[in-house]
C-alpha cells in the first residue's frame, strides 16, 4: 500500500512540476527510485538543507554516486534499515555528472520562487 | 566706544562665543548621534522580526518544496536569498549588491541592511538579507532641531556675552575716561604757559638784540618741543569725535614748513639734513593730520639719531620717506612699536605716543607704512598714499 501512495505522489509532483523529466535521468537514475519507492524529493530537500549551494550538491551526490556508504549519504542510518544501499553507478563520470545537473535542475528551487501579487499591493 | 575698548568687547565676544560654540557643537554631536542610533535600533529590531517571519517563511517552504514557493516580504522590506557561495537565490529588488555577512547589520547607501545567517539551509538560503530605507525623515528632523536650537542658543549667548562683554570691559573704560580727563586737565594747564614762551621768544628775537642767542635756541627747541606734546595730547583726546577737513594739501609746502619748524632742533644736534623732495604732489588729507603725520616722524628721526647724524627726507609723487642715522629698533619690537605708549628708548624724553599716532592716521587714510630698521645704523620709514 504504502508502496502505491509513494508511486503516486512521485508521479503527481511529477506531472505537476513545469520542468519537464530529462529522459536519461528517468533511464538512469528515476527508474529505480519510482521501483523502490526511493523519496528522491526529499533527498534533494536534505541536500539544499546542508550544502545550500548546486556546486556543493553536485559534489556530494558525485562522491556518493561513485562510491555509496553511510558514511557519504545524505540520509540518515535508519533510511537505510528500509532501503538497501545502491551499488556504484556502472556509467562513466561525464554521463553521471550530466544526470546530476539534470537531477539538479528539476529541484531547482530559484525558479520556483515568487513574490505573491497580494504582497507586492502592501 | 572707544576702538581699544570695542576691540576687547570683539575679542571677549569672540572667545566667548567660540568656546560656547564648541560647548553646543559638541553637546549636539552627542545628542544627534545617540538618537540617531536610537532609530536605527528601531528599525534593526524591526527588521530582526522581519528576519524571522522570513526565516519562517522558508522553513514552511522548505518542507513543502511545492512547484510554486510564495516568498511574501511586506512593504517597505526588501529580500535577497543567497546559497553558501553567496550566489542569489531569489530577489525581491534587482542591482544586488554583495553582502557583507561579517556583519548583522550595516548601511549600504540609504538602506540598512540585515544579514540573517540561516541554520539549517532551508531550500539552500544561507543568507537572508532584509533590508528597509533608513528613516531619513526622522533624522532630518532631528537635525532641524539642533540647528534650529543652535540658532536660538546663538543669538541668546551672543545677547548674553555682550552684556557681560559691557561688564568685562567697563573698568578698562572708566580708566579710559581717567586718562583722558588727565590729559585734558594737563594740556590745557599747558597751554598757556607753552604760548607765552614762545610769543615772547619771538618779540625778544624780533626787537631786543639778546647776546645770548645759543641759550635761546635752547629754549625755544625745548618750548617747541612742549608745544609739539601738547599737540599730540590733544589729537589723542580729540580725535575719536574730531570733525577733519579733507582738502587737497600741497605736501612740498608742508614738509619744508615743517622741516623749518624743526631746524633749529636739527642745527642743535649737528645733523645734515639731505632734501630730495618732488614738486607737485598734492595728497587729500586733513591739515593737522598731515602736520602730526610728518611731525612725529621728523621728531622721532632727530630725537633717536645721532650728534652730527645724518637725516634724508625724500618725497615722491606718491609717498615719502624719512631716514635717520640714529639708535635703530631691535627687529623684535617692530611689531608693537605702534602701539600707545611704547618707546623705542626711554633715555629720550616722550609718552611713546608719536608711532601711534602716525598708525591711527595712516590707517584712516588707508595709506601703507613700512619700516625698515638696523640697530645702531638707523631706521627708515616709509608712506605711500
Amino acid at each position: 500500500m504504502v508502496k502505491y501512495i509513494s508511486l503516486f505522489i512521485l508521479f503527481t509532483t511529477l506531472l505537476l512540476s513545469k520542468q519537464p523529466i530529462n529522459k536519461p535521468l528517468q533511464k538512469d537514475c528515476l527508474a529505480c527510485h519510482i521501483k523502490y519507492s526511493i523519496p528522491s524529493e526529499m533527498i534533494y530537500r536534505r541536500y539544499l538543507m546542508k550544502y545550500s549551494s548546486k556546486d556543493r550538491i553536485r559534489q556530494k551526490i558525485f562522491e556518493y554516486i561513485k562510491n555509496p556508504n553511510q558514511e557519504k549519504s545524505i540520509m540518515p542510518k535508519p533510511f537505510f534499515l528500509k532501503f538497501k544501499m545502491k551499488e556504484s553507478s556502472l556509467l562513466n563520470d561525464i554521463r553521471i555528472k550530466e544526470q546530476i545537473d539534470s537531477f539538479i535542475l528539476y529541484y531547482d528551487v530559484k525558479e520556483r520562487f515568487f513574490v505573491p501579487t497580494s504582497s507586492l499591493a502592501q | 566706544m572707544y576702538p581699544s575698548e570695542k576691540r576687547s568687547l570683539y575679542r571677549f565676544l569672540i572667545i566667548y562665543l567660540l568656546s560656547t560654540f564648541i560647548l553646543f557643537a559638541l553637546g549636539a554631536y552627542i545628542f544627534y548621534t545617540y538618537e540617531k542610533h536610537h532609530i536605527f535600533d528601531q528599525q534593526k529590531q524591526l527588521l530582526n522580526t522581519q528576519g524571522l517571519k522570513l526565516r519562517h517563511q522558508l522553513m514552511i517552504l522548505h518542507k513543502k518544496l511545492d512547484t510554486q514557493l510564495p516568498f511574501v516580504v511586506n512593504k517597505p522590506y526588501q529580500s535577497v536569498l543567497f546559497d553558501i557561495d553567496k550566489k542569489v537565490i531569489f530577489a525581491t529588488y534587482d542591482e544586488i549588491q554583495e553582502p557583507n555577512i561579517s556583519k548583522q547589520y550595516y548601511i549600504q547607501d540609504t538602506y540598512l541592511v540585515h544579514i540573517a545567517v540561516m541554520d539549517p539551509y532551508y531550500l539552500g538560503v544561507a543568507y537572508l538579507l532584509v533590508r528597509t530605507l533608513i528613516n531619513q525623515e526622522k533624522i532630518n528632523d532631528i537635525r532641524l532641531k539642533i540647528l534650529l536650537f543652535m540658532f536660538v542658543a546663538g543669538w541668546f549667548f551672543l545677547i548674553i556675552g555682550y552684556f557681560l562683554g559691557k561688564i568685562f570691559i567697563s573698568p578698562m573704560r572708566k580708566s579710559i575716561e581717567m586718562m583722558n580727563h588727565f590729559i585734558q586737565d594737563t594740556t590745557h594747564e599747558l597751554n598757556t604757559p607753552i604760548s607765552t614762551i614762545l610769543t615772547n621768544l619771538e618779540l625778544i628775537e624780533t626787537l631786543y638784540k639778546c647776546p645770548a642767542k645759543k641759550e635761546m635756541k635752547r629754549i625755544e627747541i625745548a618750548s617747541k618741543t612742549l608745544s609739539r606734546i601738547y599737540d599730540d595730547l590733544t589729537y589723542l583726546r580729540l580725535n575719536y569725535n574730531s570733525n577733519k577737513e579733507i582738502i587737497a594739501l600741497d605736501m612740498l609746502l608742508l614738509i619744508q614748513e615743517r622741516l623749518l619748524y624743526f631746524s633749529a632742533s636739527i642745527e642743535s644736534k649737528g645733523i645734515e639734513l639731505e632734501q630730495s623732495l618732488e614738486e607737485g604732489v598734492i595728497v587729500e588729507i586733513d591739515r593737522d593730520d598731515a602736520i602730526r603725520l610728518i611731525d612725529n616722524l621728523l621728531s622721532n628721526a632727530i630725537k633717536y639719531n645721532q650728534i652730527g647724524g645724518n637725516l634724508s627726507v625724500k618725497m615722491w609723487h606718491n609717498g615719502v620717506s624719512i631716514k635717520d642715522s640714529g639708535i635703530g629698533i631691535d627687529p623684535k619690537r617692530l611689531k608693537s612699536i605702534f602701539e600707545r605708549f611704547q618707546r623705542a628708548n626711554k633715555s629720550e624724553g616722550g609718552f611713546g605716543i608719536g608711532l601711534y599716532i602716525v598708525d591711527q592716521i595712516v590707517q584712516s587714510y588707508s595709506f601703507v607704512l613700512d619700516i625698515k630698521s638696523k640697530l645702531q645704523e638707523g631706521t627708515t620709514v616709509i608712506i605711500r598714499w
